[in-house]
């Protein structure tokens, strides 16, 4: 009887162990590749670290630095302009095809197809649409000036690219365009998610669909926009690719409305060498998105963690 | 069972890899806006060409910016046969990045690095190049044999040689001979000079030929390379001297006078204007935009440019493009020395193949035998050795009336002065060509735009001391 135990014992224990050896791989390549780098970047922020050679430590300079450039508050302020107006038009977008798709009444046929054409946008590579866009909002004969001015509702052509009051809402739209597929598709999980019988329930007792909207629809997708929200605002906060292409390298053009931060961050970390100071940034930025999400974090669920409200 | 296990630990294996690959990206990128997904690769800008035979003894990788190495390597395979080169060509914009990922990787190839001046001080002091003054390489050896110059701009901020290149790229005056015989009554290059002796001047120069219809030249951008060897830094603080202010003032002037033609440099219509006459545009014309250029071309007005301003190697753009104008163009001497680009070719410091790396740098920059090659193989490119410019003294170029251009360019390369070079140059320089863009164009006053430009140095260059 006892040999029995023992040997179910040690069948256990081998599982267990199997499972730390499944896991192992993706541990160890994720430390090397994810983990390595995130600590050298904190440690190289203390430093002068110039791309090669030594890393003399120079205490919390970089940091003193970063919150005293004027640029770099004006990299947050932009960043933070095409995020909001990103995110508005995104996630607006979004939820707004969500409750169509969603809808009992009208049961709209080929979700599946939608899906897919909303979400091929995002499929593009940046470095095209960045193309793209560049010729269809070129200032005198681009395509989008020409129809508004042919519909009359515009008299002369905008300079949507060349002046520093369009560009980064410009871009807001064009990232919008990129990505609300994408959360689309998130939104609509989540919808999916919901039972059907709290929606046949309203039905029944008859609310209306605004009034099924925000009293079971919106709380029970508060998770799913929680998640789209942080990610959204992490990607959004992070954007380089697409400002990058579009107005042609670091400096934002025009007059530096287009500069994110990570812009700012690449100029120093890659066109004059400054790595120390270029961790730095990214740090700071790193705090800025943390304490971000954090505030969204509680926005959604309030003092108590879980509880949907 | 063992197979099963097998499987199950290599699938494991492999996931775990595509994992991490796209974990490092992935958290972020499956969701929300923007994240770099592929910045693309651009294989596509890279070229690479083989020299040699393919079961050659010695292999040696060189990356290059532009095309003439190849040939070079294929010369040099000629009489090396038991050397293959692999020459891998790579666009200017994406060269330092490619190496500086190359060698913080500590690759061992490519063997041979090249940059162009704008380039060099980073990759000198970032240690990427080889000391060529030491054993067995002993590049001082050869101090006499080329203009002097290259060996400054190939030396590091201690003085130390770490380049050499083969070409010299002084600056010059291009200048119609046509018209300047109708405006000025004389065609000599040295007379013509003399119309470009100083800025003043050359803005006069600009309102006579634009009484007679004429334009100075395509875009104030045409004086570029005579702006003048001013220090930007001295002693560790931002020095904008009374030259750097003069040549903003000629370009706004050049500008709002309305003595260019708007011709942007590169653009089709600037190499239109090297063969004759181009559309009249105004300001705010784009000269990219086919569609305004053509709407310009229907109204019919049209002007001739009478200069260009370009470096040695201007000879050979502007061969390719004159057209009929051949024979009708000359070559004068600008307001400054200056210069642009140029070859510089080094060693790597990681390469193992050092000894190979300098025979064949040596091959292509020191050996009279293979510039003078490169003289006809290149059809006209201006060579930094001295023994081989003196030979070609005396060539006529037909395409500039017969013109000696060796002799020219000889005379304007021994005034070039290097010494003032800083490693900030680029970033400075580009910040002062925009402050004076935004002031001519009459978006900023001048004062505001200084203001920004010296903010914006404040901001990337914090050890430099601004004074306002």
């Amino acid at each position: 009887m006892a040999s029995d135990t023992t040997g179910k014992k040690k069948k256990k224990k081998n599982l267990n162990n199997m499972g730390y050896l499944f896991v192992a791989p993706f541990v160890i390549v994720f430390l090397i590749f994810n983990i390595y780098p995130v600590v050298r970047t904190f440690y190289l922020s203390f430093t002068d670290y110039k791309g090669f050679g030594e890393a003399v430590l120079s205490g919390g300079a970089n940091y003193a630095r970063v919150l005293q450039d004027k640029f770099f508050w004006r990299a947050l302020g932009n960043t933070a302009k095409i995020w909001g107006v990103n995110i508005v038009l995104q996630l607006g977008l979004a939820l707004l095809l969500t409750i169509v798709f969603s809808d009992i009444k009208y049961k709209i046929r080929g979700l599946t197809v939608f899906r897919a054409l909303y979400y091929l946008p995002n499929l593009i590579a940046a470095t095209s649409v960045a193309f793209l866009f560049k010729t269809l909002l070129d200032w005198r004969y681009g395509t989008i000036n020409q129809i508004m001015m042919s519909t009359g509702l515009m008299k002369s052509p905008v300079n949507w690219l060349g002046s520093p009051g369009t560009a980064p809402y410009v871009i807001s739209v064009i990232s919008a365009w990129m990505w609300f597929g994408n959360s689309f598709i998130m939104l609509m999980a989540g919808v999916q998610g919901i039972s059907r019988d709290y929606f046949e329930a309203a039905a029944i007792d008859g609310a209306g669909r605004f009034k099924v909207f925000t009293k079971i629809t919106m709380p029970l997708l508060k998770p799913i926009m929680l998640y789209v929200g942080i990610t959204s605002l992490i990607g959004g906060l992070q954007m380089f690719d697409l400002p990058f292409l579009i107005s042609g390298g670091t400096g934002g053009a025009p007059s530096g409305s287009t500069q994110t931060v990570v812009m700012y961050l690449y100029k120093f970390g890659f066109e004059t060498n400054q790595v120390g100071f270029a961790s730095a940034i990214a740090y700071v930025l790193f705090v800025i998105i943390l304490v971000l999400s954090i505030v969204q974090f509680k926005a959604m669920y309030g003092k108590n963690k879980g509880e949907v409200a | 069972m063992k197979f099963k296990k097998v499987t199950a630990l290599a699938a494991a294996g492999v996931m775990a890899l595509s994992l991490a690959a796209c974990g490092s990206g992935g958290g972020k990128s499956s969701g929300g806006a923007g994240d770099s997904s592929d910045v693309a690769e651009s294989k596509s800008t890279e070229k690479t060409a083989v020299a040699g035979k393919k079961d050659a003894k010695e292999k040696l990788v060189v990356w290059t910016l532009a095309a003439d190495l190849n040939q070079f390597a294929d010369h040099y395979v000629e009489s090396h046969p038991d050397v293959q080169i692999e020459t891998v060509t790579i666009a200017p914009a994406d060269y330092p990045t490619k190496v500086q990922t190359a060698m913080r990787g500590k690759q061992k190839t490519p063997d041979i690095i090249v940059g162009e001046p704008q380039m060099l001080d980073e990759m000198y002091e970032a240690g990427y190049f080889e000391d060529l003054d030491q054993d067995p390489y002993n590049a001082q050896d050869y101090k006499d044999d080329i203009v002097d110059y290259v060996w400054d701009v190939g030396q590091d901020e201690d003085g130390v040689q770490r380049t050499i290149s083969y070409q010299i790229t002084p600056a010059g005056i291009f200048y119609r001979r046509d018209i300047a015989q109708e405006v000025f009554g004389t065609e000599d290059p040295d007379k013509i000079g003399e119309y470009f002796k100083d800025y003043d001047t050359i803005l006069q120069t600009g309102e006579t030929l634009k009484e007679k219809g004429y334009k100075i030249f395509a875009s104030d951008g045409e004086m570029n390379f005579f702006s003048g060897d001013s220090a930007w830094v001295v002693d560790g603080k931002l020095n904008v001297d009374q030259a750097r202010k003069d040549y903003m003032d000629l370009c706004i002037d050049l500008y709002q006078k309305d003595m260019t033609a708007y011709v942007d440099s590169w653009s089709t219509t600037w190499y239109q204007a090297m063969a004759g006459s181009v559309p009249v545009i105004d300001k705010d014309t784009s000269v990219w935009d086919e569609k305004e250029m053509k709407e310009a071309e229907k109204k019919g007005d049209t002007t001739e440019v009478f200069a260009f301003g370009l470096p040695s190697w201007g000879v050979l753009t502007m061969r390719d493009n004159v057209g009929d104008l051949s024979g009708k163009w000359g070559v004068a001497k600008g307001p400054n020395y200056g210069f642009s680009g140029g070859t510089f070719i080094g060693i790597s410091a990681l390469s193992e193949k050092k000894d190979l790396a300098w025979d064949f740098l040596k091959f292509c920059t020191l050996d009279p035998d293979t510039l003078d090659w490169w003289i006809d193989k290149s059809e006209g490119d201006v060579v930094s050795n001295l023994e081989v410019l003196e030979k070609h003294k005396d060539d006529e170029n037909p395409v500039y009336g017969n013109e000696k251009l060796y002799q020219f360019f000889l005379e304007q390369a021994e005034g070039i002065d290097y010494s003032k070079v800083t490693k900030y140059d680029k970033v400075i320089g580009d910040a002062w060509g925009e402050a004076i863009g935004k002031v001519k164009k009459g978006e900023k006053s001048k004062e505001d735009a200084m203001n920004d430009f010296y903010d914006e140095i404040e901001s990337t260059y914090p050890d430099i001391e601004v004074d306002r």
